[in-house]
């Protein structure tokens, strides 16, 4: 199989902020298809999404993405035009309908001509399922239709980067499933960058997968690269084995374990949610039962 | 139906020429009426004649502009700019009526003291305070977004400067009317309006969007407080007399060439914080 070209390469991004640093030194290559960015709260994934979102300059790093340096007002203006970016939490005029709001980005997005940015307003909108709402106000619209809405808001113009902050939070499970068929279809052809901390959804959708936790990249790689770091590191016991990195009961009753096994331990098929815990630092991995 | 779409109207609207607001006009007009439709169907060749179904199906859902939409288009505005205009967080109806009811207590309270310095130190604040908030993630919800859009954010924040002050200044030119008897005297809110709107707008890049403000609306009151103890009872604070509205436009005129040098500034660096915190 061959790789896939580089469309985004950030070297050596920081950024300071309260005191303490929000990204410390990330460095990360993204290729067509949805990356996960996968890390803990206040592993400083919004931050960077921001930054490659060129919503905040980095204080040191640069990084370039569909060959735009946003280093430049050429570049960041360039790569603007190629972003979707969904934020963690998209705001929207209350009184807008889903149509008005789209239309209000979308003439941010520089859609001057009336007639072909409603056209586009109604193609984002179909493309997430919502041609039947469409002259609703959002504040009807339930939690998940209004993620929908910020979505398509996102493909306005057709973006070759889609940045999204953790679409899926808040969505009950059905919702969920959804919005994961949107993001895979958003996926094709472009370069998708979607903040979670669901390893679920990075193992539906992701063909790569970052891990992020204190501002520093602990992982980049595949899924199916980070799933094999738990290889022979998952067991099972009746009781919490107090040697373990994390330890949790299971729907069975029995305890599954992650960190270095006992002899003789009853090992288990690893997951990719094993492989991100026993990557993130000891202090944020130890879960109780 | 009392009128129908004119031949002409109707071919340049099957080519998809026609610009707003008879644009408007023909797609409420073709939604009700079977008769022009049926004239557009002849008056196009069968291409440019789906395209115009899809453009009148996308009006369809599209929302109705507003009353000042209209009528800032009819004065010539393009409509995405008059769309961006209306938009304006603080243009709300809460906003402008507690500007208004504001306004009305301070011209009273203006009548029972016969003090116009009450009504004249309150009016230059608030443009200030509007354009103030008409940028930052405070009242505007999709701020984020808009933060990352390829539209130039100095030409964002002028579009909102221009609506807040137009509004803003009519209001405060309202309140004027409502004291004829202090003649002229009652306009002198005006330049130091602008000088304290421009001033706060040019030192946001530096101080963000809430110290900037706050600042330059601190230091107008202590120059009033410090005017008045210094003046003689009843007559004209220095701010309202002809040397304080010369000032004022120095003022108004030197912070407008440093905001229009820093302009880029707002595109590089969001002027203020996101909703929920987090790097700027």
């Amino acid at each position: 199989m061959t790789t896939p070209p580089t469309t985004v390469t950030a070297t050596g991004l920081s950024l300071r902020y309260g005191g303490t640093h929000a990204l410390d030194g990330v460095s990360l290559r993204l290729t067509r298809g949805v990356t996960g960015l996968l890390g803990p709260n206040g592993a400083g994934k919004t931050t960077l999404l921001r930054v490659l979102a060129t919503a905040v300059p980095p204080d040191r790093g640069e990084f370039t993405a569909l060959g735009h340096d946003p280093g430049t007002s050429a570049g960041r203006l360039a790569l603007r035009r190629a972003l979707g970016y969904l934020p963690q939490t998209p705001g929207f005029h209350p009184d807008f309908t889903a149509f008005a709001f789209v239309d209000y980005v979308a003439i941010l997005k520089e859609l001057t001509d009336r007639a072909a940015r409603h056209r586009e307003v109604r193609r984002v909108l179909d493309a997430v399922d919502l041609a039947d709402v469409r002259g609703k106000r959002i504040k009807r619209l339930s939690g998940g239709m209004r993620q929908r809405v910020a979505l398509a808001a996102a493909l306005v113009g057709d973006p070759g980067f889609l940045v999204l902050d953790e679409p899926t939070v808040g969505l009950d499970p059905e919702q969920r499933m959804r919005f994961r068929g949107l993001i895979a279809e958003a996926g094709e052809g472009r370069t998708v960058l979607l903040s979670t901390h669901q390893t679920e959804d990075v193992a539906m959708l992701c063909h790569r997968v970052v891990v992020l936790a204190q501002g520093r990249v602990r992982f980049e790689g595949t899924p199916a690269e980070l799933t094999a770091r738990a290889a022979g590191r998952v067991w099972s016991s009746a009781e919490r084995d107090p040697a373990a990195l994390a330890g949790w009961r299971t729907g069975t009753g029995t305890f599954r374990n992650v960190g270095d096994p006992p002899e003789g331990a009853h090992l288990l098929e690893p997951t990719l949610e094993d492989g991100y815990l026993l990557t993130l630092d000891s202090e944020s991995r130890t879960v109780t039962a | 139906m009392t009128w129908h779409v004119a031949d002409e109207d109707l071919r340049a609207y099957a080519r998809g020429e026609l610009a707003a607001p008879l644009l408007w006009s023909a797609d409420t007009h073709l939604t009700g009426c079977a008769q022009c439709r049926s004239r557009l169907a002849g008056a196009a060749d069968p291409v440019a004649l789906d395209e115009a179904w899809e453009r009148l199906d996308a009006e369809l859902d599209a929302p109705r502009p507003s009353l000042v939409e209209r009528l800032l288009v009819r004065l010539g505005v393009a409509d995405h700019t008059a769309r961006l205009l209306t938009a304006t967080p603080v243009l709300r109806r809460s906003w402008l009526l507690a500007v208004l009811s504001l306004l009305v207590m301070t011209v009273l309270a203006v009548h029972l003291v016969d003090r116009p310095a009450l009504f004249l130190a309150l009016a230059p604040l608030l443009p200030l305070g509007g354009v103030a908030l008409s940028y930052g993630p405070a009242l505007d919800p999709s701020y984020e977004m808009a933060v990352v859009a390829p539209m130039h954010g100095f030409r964002l924040l002028m579009i909102r400067t221009v609506a807040v002050l137009t509004a803003g200044l009519a209001f405060n030119g309202l309140a004027t009317l409502a004291l004829p008897e202090y003649g002229l005297l009652a306009l002198t809110w005006l330049l130091p309006a602008v000088a304290l709107t421009a001033t706060g707008l040019a030192l946001t890049p530096r101080l963000g969007p809430v110290l900037a403000p706050g600042l330059v609306g601190g230091a107008w009151l202590t120059l009033l407080v410090v005017a008045q103890s210094q003046a003689h009872s009843h007559s004209t604070l220095v701010p309202f007399t002809a040397a304080g509205q010369s000032a004022a436009a120095a003022i108004a005129a030197l912070a407008t060439v440093l905001l229009y040098q820093t302009r880029d500034r707002f595109d590089t660096r969001p002027a203020g914080g996101f909703v929920d915190g987090g790097a700027v």
